[in-house]
Order: structure tokens, then sequence, then C-alpha cells
């Protein structure tokens, strides 16, 4: 019913391309950072080059999840131009081939970084010779934190089987995706379409890109083409943690199920990863629990995710 | 507005029209699930009357399609063949409501079917139909049985239920669309029932 969207570059391609991977998710404490940690871990294990980049300016944890104390040099060192290169900001974590770009914990104004320094950020980051650029994003559906994700070439968006945080799911997908319309919008009468979408209550009763693109084809069914490659080409893949029994495993299918029908969003289910008590056990002695604990059922489930990640693989529904 | 559920009664369920009638149940409790009360995928999303029109698409679906005299008649409506699918071959049913049901047997379904701890009174099976965001009119809609008779049921008004033959009846369906297994609820149900007249 729903095939994996091959997006992901096999093994040996990834070795030509590097890729940026990001984490998000909308809701803080949802376990962004120690999944991130846990699959930046598992792709250097299968011998990926890979730079963790604590891009949670202003809340940056990800030092803490692998056990390392705060770098002297961070991000935001490099934003504010007291570093560089990007390269010196840059920490070995201690598994060979992970290394860390830390957060801006000691510099909040970095959590509102100006446009032209984020497109200097990425463009670094980017030009970094690594395989897989895995980034942390921090909670919140701000501009910093949907531009990061809508550059990746895969979107992970973490939930976890709660109402809160699937609500903050959907509001991350149609604000990121609402940004990819906006910047694809070619005239000011569908800027303005988009821009009224992101008003709950606007007038058009726009309430989800299917509305929206409804709205745009009455008023400019020209750009209805444009937006709707735009929309077609945003695949978000969910990764729903803390699983605690089967109905919690189903959420994942239910959140692909109701993305294609009521938002016309083709996502994908990525994985899950089951509710552990060796995970906090690991955060309380400040270890990363796919490597101190790499038998539990967490771990296990993280290797699983990664290597559907790589292969562009996705859990898929069968009845 | 969103659109709550739109297609043809596959497209609803989210199968292809081959699917068998095993995959057809199992769809159906997987939208069951997602568009119920309790649903946390779909929170947000939808508001609650659209959630409810979209779980009464889902049940208009199922009942077309679990029944292979209706399912028949509505792929040739709507123009799917489907190759090797066994033609019906029973006497059809008589046109109308049927005044009293025998119980078709249980349909095939993924998750075998729950058993309730007892007591298994109205207010015990109440919790579990709403618990699965099953209103009473989908019941009545699947088994033919008058919300009325449901309700009496669910509140335990043991004078106004009808004889313990149809009474077995009404609860195996009752089990059967709620996802409980249909003997033993019946039974503990019953059991109950006639310990409580007795006591009076």
């Amino acid at each position: 019913m729903m095939e994996a969207v091959p997006a992901v570059l096999p093994a040996s391609a990834a070795r030509q391309r590097r890729q940026v991977w990001s984490v998000g998710g909308g809701k803080g404490g949802i376990g962004k950072s120690l999944i991130t940690a846990a699959l930046g871990y598992q792709l250097a294990r299968v011998g990926r080059k890979v730079v963790l980049v604590d891009a949670d300016l202003g809340g940056a944890n990800l030092h803490t999840c692998l056990g390392l104390a705060g770098p002297s040099l961070t991000l935001g060192d490099f934003i504010c131009r007291r570093a560089d290169r990007i390269e010196d900001v840059m920490v070995e974590t201690g598994v060979p081939g992970l290394r860390l770009i830390s957060g801006a914990s000691d510099f909040l104004g970095a959590a509102n970084i100006k446009y032209a320094q984020k497109v200097r950020v990425l463009n670094r980051i980017r030009a970094l010779d690594v395989d897989i650029i895995l980034m942390d994003l921090g909670a919140g559906t701000s501009f910093n934190i949907i531009d990061f994700f809508l550059v990746s070439d895969v979107g992970i968006l973490t939930v976890v089987p709660e109402p809160t945080s699937i609500e903050n799911g959907y509001r991350f997908i149609k604000s990121a995706l609402y940004r990819r319309l906006r910047g694809a919008a070619t005239n000011g009468t569908v800027r303005t379409i988009v821009d009224s979408a992101l008003d709950h209550k606007n007038p058009l009763g726009i309430r989800t890109p299917l509305d929206l693109l409804a709205a745009v084809e009455r008023e400019d069914p020209a750009s209805v083409p444009v937006l709707k490659q735009q929309l077609t080409s945003f695949h978000p893949r969910f990764v729903v943690n803390q699983v605690r029994d089967p109905s919690d495993v189903s959420i994942g299918h239910q959140l692909v199920t109701a993305c294609a029908r009521h938002l016309g969003v083709k996502a994908t289910y990525a994985g899950y990863v089951p509710f552990d008590d060796s995970v906090w056990r690991c955060v309380r002695q400040r270890r990363l629990f796919a490597s101190a604990m790499p038998d539990c059922p967490s771990a296990q489930k993280v290797r699983e995710l990664a290597r559907g990640l790589m292969q562009g693989e996705s859990l898929a529904l069968t009845w | 507005m969103v659109a709550v559920l739109v297609g043809n009664h596959y497209e609803v369920l989210g199968i292809d029209a081959r699917a068998t009638p095993e995959q057809v149940e199992r769809a159906y409790r997987f939208c069951l699930e997602m568009y119920g009360d309790a649903s946390v995928a779909i929170y947000s999303l939808l508001d609650p009357d659209e959630q409810r029109r979209a779980r009464s698409r889902v049940q208009e679906a199922y009942e077309v399609l679990r029944d292979p005299f209706r399912r028949h008649d509505y792929d040739a409506s709507q123009g799917f063949t489907r190759p090797g699918a066994p033609m019906p071959s029973l006497p059809r049913p008589a046109a109308g409501p049927v005044p009293v049901r025998v119980p078709p047997p249980p349909p095939p379904r993924l998750a075998a079917p729950q058993v309730l701890e007892p007591p298994v009174d109205g207010a015990a099976l109440r919790r579990f139909r709403e618990q699965r965001g099953i209103s009473l009119k989908d019941i009545a809609a699947r088994s033919k049985i008058g919300v009325r008779y449901l309700e009496y049921i669910e509140a335990d008004r043991h004078a106004l239920l009808p004889a313990p033959v149809y009474l077995r009846g009404f609860l195996q369906e009752y089990a059967r669309a709620t996802g409980l297994e249909p003997q033993r609820t019946a039974e503990a149900y019953m059991s109950r029932l006639r310990r409580a007249s007795e006591r009076q």
C-alpha cells in the first residue's frame, strides 16, 4: 500500500554524496536529542563518517547525551565569528567516525540568528568532508528550525504517543510545508494566500495544505503545478518514540495514513523506539544508551531505524 | 473544510478492490481505531464532528464490503471486477429489515476478540465500546438491532430486554461489533442476569 520513498541513496552512492539528515518534532522533551545521538552512533558504527550538529540553538545538550563536557568552542562561536572555520568548533566524541558540533548553550542570542548567518552555517556544514550530517533541531516551529529541516535530504519527525506531541507534529508539518510553498510562490497572490493559511482563523477557511491548493486553484490556477510539486516532494519520516504497546506502534501507521488523507502529505513511518528504563538510567549517568547498553530494546530498534533510513525503507502497512 | 473521507468504499478503508474478507476486516479495525473517540493520531487534525463523519463513512463502507451480496452489487455498480472472486451462491436474503436475526458466523479478524473481566454488565460493555470509539448507532447499523435495545442492554434494564433466546443473539452481535468474543461475552452477561433474577 505504501512504498518506500527512495530519497536516501544506497551505501555506495552515499559515499559520493553527503547527506543532511535532521531530527525535529515540534515538542520539547520527546527524545529528539537522544535519538539523534543514538542514530549518529549507529551510523558511525557501520562505517559512515558522521558529524552531529546540535542546532538546538539556545537549548543545546547533545554533548551531554554523548557523555561529553560542553566543548569550549561551539556553533555559537562560529556564528558570531569568534571561530573562523566550522572545523574549529567540531570535536571528537571518542567514537571513531563520529564528531560533534555543539550548540550554542553559552550564547542565547544565537537562538535568533539571521537568515544570512543561517545560510553561511548551512553552506559550511554542507562542505564538510563527511557522509552524513545529522542535525538535532530544537523544539518549536520557528523559521530557524524549519529552515534546517527543509534543507535536509532526510527530515525525521519525532513524536511520542500523546495528543500534545501529535498536535505539535502536525503543526510542524504544516509550518514547514507552508514555508516551502511560500518560497516557491511566483507571485504576490499566492504568497498572500500562503500567508493567510498560517493564521488558523483565516477568512479563506484554509486548514490544510489541500485547502490551500484549492484556494490557489480558484485565484491563480497557473501556480498550482509548482505548488503541487513542492507538496509531493515533501516527505517527512515519522519516528514514534516511547512506544509502550502494540497500539502505540500502530500510531505511526495512522499518522502516515492521516497525513496522506487529510493533509495531502506523503509521509513515511521510519520506525519506532520503545519506552525503555535503560535509556533514562543511561541519561542519568550521562552515557549514551546505544553504546552503554547495546542490547537494550531501544538500542536494537535504533539499529533497525538507522538501517532503514540508510536504505530508504519504511515500515509498511499491510493488511 | 477538511476533506473528511472521499472516494469509494475501498478508498475509505484504504484497501484494494481485490481485498479478501480478512483484509476488509483488518482495514476496518484500523480505521475504527484511527477515527475513534480515543484516537491520538487524528487529534487536532479533525474536529469532533469531522471525526464522527469519517467514522460513519468507514462504517458505511464496511457494511457494504463485509456482505458478499452487497459487495458484489457494489462492485458491479462501480465497474470493479474481481478476478477469482467467488460469486455469492447462497439464496439472497429478503429485502428489508429482518425481525429476528440468526447471528452470522464471526468474521475473521486480525486482533483476537477480547474477553472482559467479570462482572460483565451493561456498564462494562459500555466502557469497552466507548474506549473503542464505537457508537450505539454504529452497532445498530451493523447488527440491525434497534438502538433502544442496545441502550437497555447497557443500562441493565433487564425487565425490558427480550426473551433470552433473542437476547443471546443481540449480545453476540454487540460483541462482534465492538471486538469482544461473542459467545463468552453473551454467556457472562446472561449468567449475571440469571443470578440477578434468581435473587429477586
